[in-house]
């Protein structure tokens, strides 16, 4: 972050030696010099900057106060050094009001040292506010961009054509149970996270939410299901022999079950149950046809449920980034400025990504756009990503015509 | 007609009767470990206490694919590893048990833990045999390493004497299976029904060589047919025969399962 010091002086020889004072003395700092007004409000216009060193006497009627009365304009938070062989005439309120904040006397205390020391004074003082307002500036900008994301990603649901989860098991059981004459179903979901949090759901035959699940899952006819890995016909339901199994309400009191596990993905896992088939009951045709079926159905329930955690992930993500910038945004004071969102942020949002068994884009190339559209907000500003969400959507109904697409 | 030979004699000796029935043939002194679901303890104490036949305290490992074995609780993952306990303490109710629950709460496992806790089983608990009423269809183990890994954990324990008794795939031979078709440094089971939990039978098909009774008893999926409660059957029987007979090698076990098999048949027709 190279500070910028604005040197503005109507003397050819001043300007040359505060020119060369600062640029032996402070190497790192980018000196601007301008004869006049105009040129420095030109300058100030095609660069920021940090400092001022303002001559009293501008000539032409022209004064340095007056000059950065006009530099605010363009620097709102620029500060000022005025030179001025007229110290007594300056108005220190309306001065500091405006932004100065020293005086250098041509006729007493002006000398390299003392110049030079001025000027570093004040671009010190300046850093650690520069510091914040560059980063406050940078987080909005990845604020705004994180939340012109987040229609990108919603909209990334509608190239997927996901299934809703209580269609897609409303259509499932109905099938089933229609194929094979049960009287029942039912359909449990099992979820799963690396980080060890489980969550179980109990779905009925019309695809509503049963409203609990009150038996621990490792004691569930499900897990007996899921650990037979392929479809299991049960004639002999026999509560006698239950041993380590509990039964779930809607399982008590049948007569037989057919039951079917789907691995939906590497963390979620349902099994289909179907009861009560007339005597005598279901047959191996039945269990074999199940099998089948249950390829198809993983994949219905695969696109709808899959679909709902991938892009809960995604918003987990998002969410994490929107928290992490506000959190940072607040923080008194920071040494350092992120040129990137936070590592653990990308993490996230490129697990959410690869999770996402069904996107047509791998991650990698989603977290490109992603980064392509949050460089062009930092360098170009917001509506640049507005210009660029205009292209994408020209584009989109470019090709809707071409290829005949509603 | 021939004079009988040794063979005529000892397979005159090896009668089912004879060493089955045994009543040091309990498996008293032989490790078992189940590398399933986990076992739930209390379930198994109590049936066996209130059936009069006590068994030894059930030990274990919980095995995940990252990580060191975790303590074993007492309970299972799912019912399926208590069911093939259940099974194995039926037939053979002295044995001491060992619970390794590779399954994690998706009932999913990988091949790599199933390694680790075949080994541990082992090196740890020095178990003489390890029961794998599980598999991994031949589609998943299309990467060579892993096959080889797998394998290369099945003949360490041949080699150390260990047998490793592994369920066919219930669609055998339709669907081939592993560990089970690794065949023959392990003992692969099928399914098949016997009027008798004790009865089993050689019968080769497509490398799995034996066939036990494919009910359970402990469970409503107990009384599906099933390889997962064929493979326990054939462990608890083997259990039995190691009882009376400790420093058995696998092939030999394997031999007397087979002339045990021969036998039964000449005195059936």
């Amino acid at each position: 972050m190279t500070d910028t010091v604005l040197i503005v002086d109507d003397e050819d020889s001043v300007r040359r030696t505060f020119h060369e004072w600062l640029t032996a003395a402070l190497p790192g700092v980018q000196v601007l010099v301008a004869p006049d007004a105009e040129t420095a409000l030109r300058m100030a216009n095609e660069h920021p900057i940090d400092l001022a060193v303002l001559d009293w006497n501008l000539g032409s009627g022209s004064d340095g106060l007056r000059l950065l009365e006009d530099l605010v304009e363009f620097q709102p938070d620029v500060v000022a050094i005025l030179v001025t062989g007229f110290a007594h005439q300056a108005t220190p309120l309306d001065a500091l009001r405006m932004g100065v904040r020293d005086y250098i006397d041509k006729n007493q205390d002006l000398t390299r040292e003392s110049f030079v020391a001025a000027v570093r004074k004040q671009l010190d003082r300046i850093h650690p506010a520069k510091h914040q307002r560059e980063l406050n500036r940078r987080l909005a900008v990845f604020r705004e961009t994180v939340e012109k994301i987040l229609p990108i990603i919603q909209a990334s649901a509608a190239f997927n054509d996901p299934v809703p989860l209580p269609e897609a098991v409303k259509s499932f059981l109905r099938l089933l149970i229609r194929s094979t004459q049960a009287a029942d179903g039912a359909l449990i979901v099992r979820h799963t996270t690396a980080e060890g949090s489980e969550s179980t759901t109990a779905y009925r035959s019309d695809g509503e939410k049963l409203p609990a699940f009150p038996v621990p899952f490792n004691r569930a006819l499900a897990a007996s299901v899921i650990s037979f890995h392929e479809p299991v016909a049960l004639n002999e339901f026999d509560p006698q022999t239950l041993g380590p199994v509990e039964l779930l309400p809607f399982e008590a009191n049948r007569s037989c079950l057919l039951a079917a596990p789907l691995r939906i993905s590497s963390d979620t896992v349902a099994v289909v149950e179907l009861f009560d088939k007339a005597a005598p009951g279901f047959s191996d045709d039945d269990r074999r046809w199940l099998a089948l079926a249950a390829e198809v159905g993983t994949d219905l329930l695969r696109h709808a449920v899959a679909e709902r955690q991938t892009h809960r992930l995604l918003f987990d993500a998002v969410e994490a980034a929107l928290a992490a910038t506000a959190s940072v945004a607040q923080a008194p004071a920071v040494s350092s400025v992120a040129e990137t969102p936070p590592a653990d942020v990308m993490q996230r949002l490129k697990e959410g990504l690869g999770a996402d068994t069904n996107s047509l884009a791998d991650a990698e190339t989603t977290l490109r756009l992603v980064e392509a559209v949050r460089a062009l907000a930092m360098q170009h500003g917001p509506r640049a990503v507005d210009y660029c969400v205009r292209i994408v959507r020209d584009l989109h109904q470019l090709l809707d015509e071409v290829t005949g697409t509603n | 007609m021939n004079s009988p030979t040794v063979f005529d004699e000892i397979f005159a000796r090896l009668t089912p009767d004879r060493i089955l029935r045994d009543p040091r043939a309990t498996g008293e002194g032989i490790a078992v470990a189940v590398i399933d679901s986990g076992v739930e303890r209390a379930v198994l104490e109590e049936k066996f206490q209130s059936a009069g036949t006590p068994i030894h305290p059930i030990e274990g490992a919980i095995f995940r694919p990252h990580g060191p074995p975790q303590e074993y609780t007492g309970h299972q993952s799912s019912p399926h590893g208590t069911t093939v306990a259940d099974i194995i303490l039926t037939i053979a109710p002295r044995v001491k048990l060992y619970s390794a629950d590779v399954f994690g709460p998706t009932g999913s496992c990988e091949v790599e833990t199933v390694i680790t806790a075949l080994r541990y089983a082992i090196d740890i608990w020095n178990v003489k045999i390890a029961n794998l009423s599980l598999g991994v269809p031949e589609h998943k183990l299309q990467q060579l390493p892993r096959r080889h890994q797998l394998q290369r954990a099945i003949e360490e324990a041949y080699f150390r004497d260990v047998l490793v008794f592994a369920a066919a795939h219930n669609e055998h031979p339709l669907m081939r299976s592993y560990p089970a078709a690794f065949a023959p440094p392990l003992i692969s089971v099928d399914k098949g029904l016997f009027d008798d939990p004790l009865r089993f039978a050689y019968k080769l098909r497509e490398q799995v060589e034996f066939q036990a009774h494919a009910k359970g008893y402990l469970g409503p999926l107990a009384r599906e047919p099933a390889t997962s409660w064929a493979t326990p059957h054939l462990a608890g029987i083997a259990a039995r025969i190691l009882s009376l007979k400790p420093d058995l090698k696998p092939f030999e076990l394997k031999t007397v399962l087979y002339w045990l098999f021969r036998s039964s048949c000449q005195r059936t027709g």
